[in-house]
């Protein structure tokens, strides 16, 4: 190349330079001062906060619009905000998409939205073009049928992908795990969601997001306060819309030990890792600076940091390996981990959670301390290049409620923290062995994840984060389940012996105490029947009745605590008729019970036959193992309006009597609490006091 | 450490170009070699320290891939004055970062660190340039590193080699044929010797561009540079250099013929020994030469069909174009007839591709421009059930059209516009405008280009446009590629 010059020996060299002792390494000179310019802060009449951050040095401009609502559920349409987001820009009342997307390339503008913001950016000459076709966005969005359409089916292929994709399948798992259901962080997308969303909730929900009530706008770049108060005023001044939904999120979930899930995904050369926990914190806290340092010296800190230092420069596990704190008003959580190739899966999640227990057991040093104050001073400044960072900080200030000089004292803030401090906050909001660890991968790394598990079973996830449900389709019919299953429990005898010992049975009694550890006290309770169909049950503890029920197939009585003592309805009579009996698999013909085959599932990490059973008010699944027939377990599902709570029941140690097998023990779990329960009596063809049931 | 395999993704989008702001700068040769680039700029206390070693995969022979890009990584194991580990330790600790990447081309080291700290970037960088330390330890921990980066960023991620196959079909000849992540097994198989020699060769003062950007006091800034850059040694003598460190008093004897102890590490080229003194002298005299291959001049001639099976779900299609490198005449134009094509949501394959006929789920193309040679790259993911022949055509229809018919008036007035808006936009930073102004330098004609690549652009016309279409775009010499998902690979046995 022409610029390599190169000296052929044409002459000698004299004196290149003088002397120099290249160990002494250079000081530093004086630091420098750091300025941060005053944003500008108004409000606006229709409830927008503007801030304005003035740079002349390019000729360009931006406004960020950010909206002031909190997430809302979802529920069964999951990924709806983010649908009508992208179609914001899917066209206005004035214009066509295609005139929109023209309009704005014409002035090499950026136009763009989500499902919470409209952002615009221009070179300061083509600005009010700019501004007209965003506020016709922001007020005029019309979202055509075929764009929704449209969108929809791209979404779909999006879905598609994402299998293919472990990053985003690992975000999706860490998210339902530390968010689950009930928690907007913790709803995703999926085809089954993506299929319940149509035009008119994406509108009801543009409706309901885009306000200026509460709204933020920031506004950077070669413009002064008079040309922006003017300019608000014009395009934004008409903007009218609904208070912002408020709601509190509270925390994510907390565990009771580490939790693992994987997600397969075949033919990966590497494991993505992820470990992670909720925090209870918001970005408000004065707590959250001492965590930024805490996680910096742990992860965030560039080649410096723990995790770097330990799986990558001296093991060489990953090419990069990090830890991130994510704090929202909603919901915060940590996480730390990164891509690692199969055969070190295990050693790596290992040397994660060691470096999270070493940093919660013991001080940091002082070294780590000044290189992470030092390098968080450092990174301060160099965003001070960036004119919308002083925008960024008064928007802060302002949402956060932060002290008005936050960002002028950080720097004194941050050289105030000390190693205490780091090891109270790493005490109070981070877990060592209370994780979220998600493996997405190759399946051949499953086995040596099991140590990790508190409770040593392993949930397999989708790509979407939610549980996978293998289902096999079953080799024989209903009927013949239940014929195995009654075979099972009467055991040794010909099926017209089994009914003659069945018919045997007039009456029975159970009672099972249970024990929970979220409830400080046992709980009994009793269930008793009595030919041909009295039914009775009976749940109490230290002393209160928390429910009872009893009918005697025509009427009834019950009562709950909370909700009172009342008459049942033939219609929950005829429910109750349904499930009668010790065994009322007996009478499914007869009671009306609508049962089918379902599929063969893993339940208690067992094969079953899945019935499933509709009593006309619930839905129950019923588990019969694949091989012994025996019943494992029943789940039920309940639908009170939009709520739907379900409820698992397990069974186990199979006893016989009067030549049946009854289980021993049972457990129960909801989303709310787990008990274990045993079974202390069963009395067979003996005198029941039904008046104690009609408490 | 990022490399830029797939930054051509980008490079569609964001320019290393110029701006209307004026940017000035000096710059200078040092007499071993080196261009000096200076930017001085006030509004932040920040200063940008970087080095562009003209070395890239390209450089590399056929049995030894990768090394340009392994060199990435080894050069932050420290110097004879810097322990392993202790580099980047130093920026962070003083406020500072620092990264680097590797593309086919070029090797870019740099610092961003607060401006009281621009004696320590340009120390850091004079010691990484002298005498950077090559060695066993360091090499075996990058060598896995390397690998868990491939493993990340090519082999786990869908379509990711898509590069990798095209230019090995595209470059037969030419060592574009591979990629700068390279080879794992010549990695594995390369000695301590050959690493050694790759940083004699390449990694030498006439090899570099050091670009300083930033909040700096030119005078003291350049007293620096020469305390720092002006001692390394010029031509061969800075290996001469290397070796009175590194070789035992035996070898060196033995190499040079006179002791290793008549030469002075602090007073190098000042030895009092008449002989060391001559040693020296010739081998500053030396230039060392430095290989570099010849533009590649294999233009397709045909059509090349193929599948790769690779973990995805939806089929995707790549199709390849010889190109011009990137300093060839035909270069701007063809660039601004990717934007008609591809640049913005109005871009035509955008809106037929993807929103009009929804064949596509994604769909763009890019002028991947080099040093020796481009490739004009359109791809595609097929949207849920669409094949890729239908793909295929709809691309084909656009390329039909671009070469049948002119640009209209307005369409051009919009890609003139988008242009204009990104040269402003670019350069906002220091680090981007000392990066701009040494890649300009070395692969542009000049650092000035910072200046006036704008109007080389505005310059273009419609009419250059149609032409350059015509020209690269041909039907009948190209490259095709089908991703198809692995399950069909075992379907068809």
């Amino acid at each position: 190349m022409k610029k390599y010059i190169i000296a052929l020996g044409l002459f000698v060299p004299t004196i290149l330079f003088g002397q120099i002792d290249r160990s002494i390494r250079p000081e530093a000179a004086p630091a420098p001062t750091i300025n941060i310019k005053d944003s500008k802060v108004f409000t606006t009449e229709n409830g927008i906060t503007v801030i304005l951050s003035e740079n002349h040095k390019i000729p360009r401009v931006s406004y960020n619009l950010v909206m002031g609502s909190d997430p809302k559920l979802e529920k069964s349409k999951a990924g709806l905000s983010s649908i009508a987001g992208t179609l914001v820009m899917s066209g206005t009342s004035n214009r066509s998409k295609d005139d929109l997307d023209n309009e704005v390339d014409n002035i090499g503008a950026t136009l763009h939205a989500d499902n919470n913001s409209i952002y615009m950016s221009s070179l300061t000459k083509h600005m009010t073009k700019g501004l007209t076709l965003m506020s016709d966005v922001l007020m005029n969005a019309n979202f055509p049928q075929s764009e929704v359409d449209r969108i929809i089916t791209q979404n779909e292929s999006n879905l598609t992908s994402t299998k293919s994709d472990a990053g985003s399948m690992a975000s999706n798992a860490t998210s339902s795990a530390n968010f689950p259901k009930g928690h907007p962080y913790g709803e995703i997308m999926t085809f089954e969601s993506l299929e319940n969303i149509d035009r008119s909730s994406i509108v009801e929900y543009y409706n309901m997001a885009f306000s200026p009530k509460g709204s933020y706008l920031v506004v950077v770049g070669d413009i002064t306060l008079e040309e922006t108060k003017e300019l608000v005023q014009t395009y934004f001044g008409n903007w009218k819309g609904k208070a912002p939904h408020k709601e509190n999120w509270g925390t994510g979930s907390f565990n009771a030990g580490n939790n693992v899930s994987f997600v397969n995904k075949p033919g990966a050369v590497q494991s993505v890792i992820s470990v992670s926990f909720s925090m209870a914190i918001t970005p408000s806290d004065p707590d959250y600076l001492k965590l930024k340092v805490l996680n910096n010296i742990m992860g965030a800190g560039g080649f410096a940091s723990r995790l770097m230092q330990n799986l990558r420069e001296d093991k060489a596990y990953t090419y990069g390996c990090y830890s991130r704190l994510n704090i929202t008003d909603d919901g915060s959580w940590f996480s730390a981990g990164g891509n690692f190739r199969n055969e070190v899966t295990d050693s790596a999640i290992t040397q994660i959670l060691f470096e999270l227990d070493r940093i919660i057991d013991d001080y940091v040093t002082d070294k780590e301390l000044d290189l992470a104050k030092s390098s968080m001073a450092g990174s301060f400044g160099r965003s001070l290049e960036r004119p919308s960072t002083v925008a960024r900080f008064a928007l802060n200030i302002i949402k956060n409620d932060l002290p008005k000089d936050y960002y002028q004292t950080y720097l004194k803030q941050l050289e105030a923290i000390t190693k205490q401090d780091l090891l109270d906050v790493a005490q109070k909001y981070w877990t060592g062995s209370k994780c979220n660890i998600v493996v997405v991968g190759n399946e051949e790394v499953i086995p040596t994840l099991l140590q990790f598990d508190s409770d040593g079973e392993i949930e397999e996830l989708d790509a979407f984060g939610n549980e996978v449900v293998e289902k096999i389709p079953s080799d024989l019919t209903a009927d013949e389940i239940i014929e195995n299953y009654l075979a099972a429990v009467i055991p040794n005898v010909k099926a017209k012996k089994r009914k003659k010992i069945f018919k045997k049975i007039k009456s029975m009694e159970v009672v099972i105490e249970m024990t929970s550890a979220q409830v400080p006290f046992p709980i009994t309770s009793k269930n008793a029947w009595m030919s041909p169909n009295i039914n009775a049950s009976l749940t109490e503890g230290k002393g209160m009745v928390f429910s009872s029920s009893y009918s005697d197939g025509i009427t009834g009585q019950q009562q709950a605590m909370g909700i009172g003592k009342s008459e049942m309805t033939p219609e929950e009579i005829a429910v109750a008729n349904k499930s009668m009996g010790i065994v009322p698999e007996y009478n499914y013909g007869k009671s009306g019970m609508e049962y089918e085959v379902i599929g063969i599932e893993k339940f208690e990490k067992k094969e079953c036959y899945v019935l499933k059973l509709n009593d006309g008010k619930s839905i129950t699944f019923d588990y019969y193992d694949r091989t012994s027939f025996m019943k494992l377990g029943t789940m039920s599902i309940e639908t009170q309006g939009e709520e739907t709570t379900q409820a698992t029941q397990t069974y186990d140690n199979y006893v016989e009597m009067n030549g049946i097998l009854f289980p021993t023990m049972v457990k129960l779990s909801t989303g709310q609490a787990n008990l274990e329960g045993k079974v202390v009596s069963r009395i067979i063809n003996g005198e029941i006091d039904f008046e104690s049931y009609k408490k | 450490m990022k490399y830029i395999l797939l930054a051509g993704l980008c490079s569609a989008m964001a320019f290393n170009g110029t701006s209307q702001r004026e940017i000035e700068y000096l710059e200078y040769d040092l007499d071993n070699g080196i261009h000096v680039i200076l930017h001085e700029e006030h509004a932040t206390p920040i200063v940008a320290v970087s080095v562009l070693y003209h070395v890239g995969s390209k450089n590399e022979q056929a049995d030894r891939t990768g090394f340009a890009h392994f060199f990435e990584h080894l050069l932050f194991e420290g110097s004879a004055n810097i322990e392993r580990g202790e580099y980047s330790e130093l920026v962070e600790k003083n406020g500072g970062t620092l990264n680097a990447n590797t593309s086919q081309d070029r090797t870019f080291y740099y610092e961003i660190l607060p401006s009281n700290q621009l004696e320590l970037g340009i120390w850091l960088e004079s010691e990484r340039m002298l005498h950077a330390n090559v060695e066993i330890t360091g090499i075996e921990t990058q060598r896995s590193v390397v690998k868990e980066e491939k493993r990340q960023r090519v082999d786990n991620q869908p379509y990711a080699s898509f590069i990798t196959e095209m230019f090995s079909r595209m470059f037969k000849k030419h060592p574009y044929n591979w990629v700068p992540i390279g080879s794992m097994e010549h990695l594995d198989a390369a000695k301590e010797e050959d690493y050694v020699n790759f940083y004699r060769t390449f990694y030498v003062p006439a090899n570099a561009t050091l670009s300083i950007a930033g909040d700096i006091d030119i005078e003291e800034t350049k007293a620096w540079i020469n305390k720092y850059f002006s001692s390394i040694p010029k031509g061969e003598a800075i290996n001469l250099y290397r070796d009175v460190e590194n070789l035992s008093d035996e070898e060196f004897l033995k190499e040079y013929g006179v002791d290793r102890s008549t030469f002075d590490l602090k007073n190098f080229g000042m030895s009092t020994d008449s002989k060391a003194k001559e040693i020296f002298n010739k081998y500053s005299a030396t230039a060392i030469e430095i290989p570099r291959p010849e533009k590649a001049n294999e233009p397709l001639t045909g059509i090349v069909k193929d599948i790769v099976y690779d973990n995805i779900q939806l089929p995707a299609l790549f199709m390849g174009y010889s190109f011009p490198e990137q300093s060839h005449p035909d270069f701007h134009a063809l660039e601004m007839m990717n934007d008609v094509l591809s640049g913005g949501a109005s871009s035509r394959i955008n809106k037929s591709l993807v929103e009009k006929q929804q064949i596509a789920q994604f769909a763009f193309c890019f002028a991947y421009g080099l040093e020796d040679a481009g490739v004009g790259i359109f791809a595609a993911i097929a949207a849920q059930g669409k094949d890729l022949d239908s793909v295929q055509m709809a691309f084909d229809d656009q390329i039909t059209l671009i070469k049948d018919e002119l640009i209209s008036e307005a369409e051009f007035e919009k890609i003139r516009n988008q242009y204009e808006n990104q040269f402003i936009s670019t350069n906002s930073t220091i680090a981007g405008i000392a990066e701009t102004l040494a890649d300009n330098h070395v692969y542009s004609g000049g650092a000035e280009k910072i200046n006036t690549e704008l109007s080389e652009y505005l310059a273009v016309t419609r009419e250059d446009i149609q032409r350059v279409a015509k020209k690269y775009l041909t039907q009948d010499a190209r490259i095709i590629l089908h991703y198809l998902p692995m399950e069909e690979k075992s379907d068809k046995k």
